[in-house]
């Protein structure tokens, strides 16, 4: 896979494998594979019981539609990239416009991710000792980290 | 016969209203440049002062980044969670 900047302020991603599809479209199975929903979690602990009623009753609902959009609209932006595909081989354009949404995504398993595995700071991980059950999902939010600061970096300032 | 009498009394009473402080807190996750970005964007800060409570929440685990009325603290905080930070609400004291 290659991803380079476009004059444009997006991003373009090149792939070259049926892994490579396989590696970035992981982005929408790991957002949703915890028990608990990010809009959940996040509003679990919003405040004392004068706010948490209420969050939980009206913001997590919220949070949770935004937060599903987000991942369909990545999702069907990979289905249509895989679709124009010739073979395995493809390109995939971010947007500036839509820069957001696919950091918003990748943060989304990101989190969850570290909800489920509690790798802590990535610079205190040394991957050699992580059993293969943990190396994986560690590996592949680096992965999507990486993608993240290419969207930082090019398509969000 | 006898008659009840009922005597009425009121009191005013006026204290100030506590500011509401919108916290958001440190986590493994999200990348130092978004946070600043969020910031930004969320509660309109130049970037100098919002790179300055994206280093608190790095350096001190938490930051107070906004205080005031309560409606507008949870309108902050659900825009802060919208974009993914951890964030939480408290009364000062």
């Amino acid at each position: 896979m290659k991803i380079m900047p476009t004059l444009d302020g997006g991003l373009r991603i090149e792939f070259e494998d049926e892994s490579d599809w396989r590696l970035l479209g992981g982005v929408i199975d790991d957002a949703v594979s915890c028990d608990r929903t990010l809009a959940e979690r996040l509003g679990a602990s919003v405040g004392g019981p004068e706010v948490a009623d209420d969050w939980l009753e009206f913001v997590v609902p919220e949070l949770e539609r935004s937060f599903e959009a987000g991942l369909a609209r990545v999702g069907r932006a990979l289905k249509s990239a895989r679709l124009d595909a010739a073979g395995v081989a493809g390109f995939l354009w971010i947007r500036r416009a839509d820069a957001l949404h696919w950091y918003g995504a990748l943060n989304q398993a990101r989190l969850t991710l570290e909800e489920i595995h509690r790798f802590g700071s990535s610079e205190d991980v040394d991957v050699e000792d992580l059993p293969p059950s943990r190396r994986a999902p560690f590996l592949r939010s680096q992965f999507y980290c990486a993608v993240q600061s290419l969207l930082l970096e090019h398509a969000m300032g | 016969m006898t008659a009840t009498e009922t005597i009425t009394t009121t009191r005013d009473a006026t204290a100030i209203d506590l500011p509401w402080n919108v916290v958001v807190h440190d986590d493994p996750v999200n990348l130092m440049g978004y946070v600043t970005l969020v910031l930004m964007k969320v509660l309109g800060y130049p970037e100098q002062q919002a790179m300055a409570l994206m280093m608190e929440v790095h350096q001190a685990g938490k930051s107070v980044v906004w205080s005031g009325q309560r409606e507008r603290a949870e309108f902050h905080a659900h825009q802060l969670q919208a974009h993914q930070l951890k964030t939480t609400l408290e009364k000062s004291r």
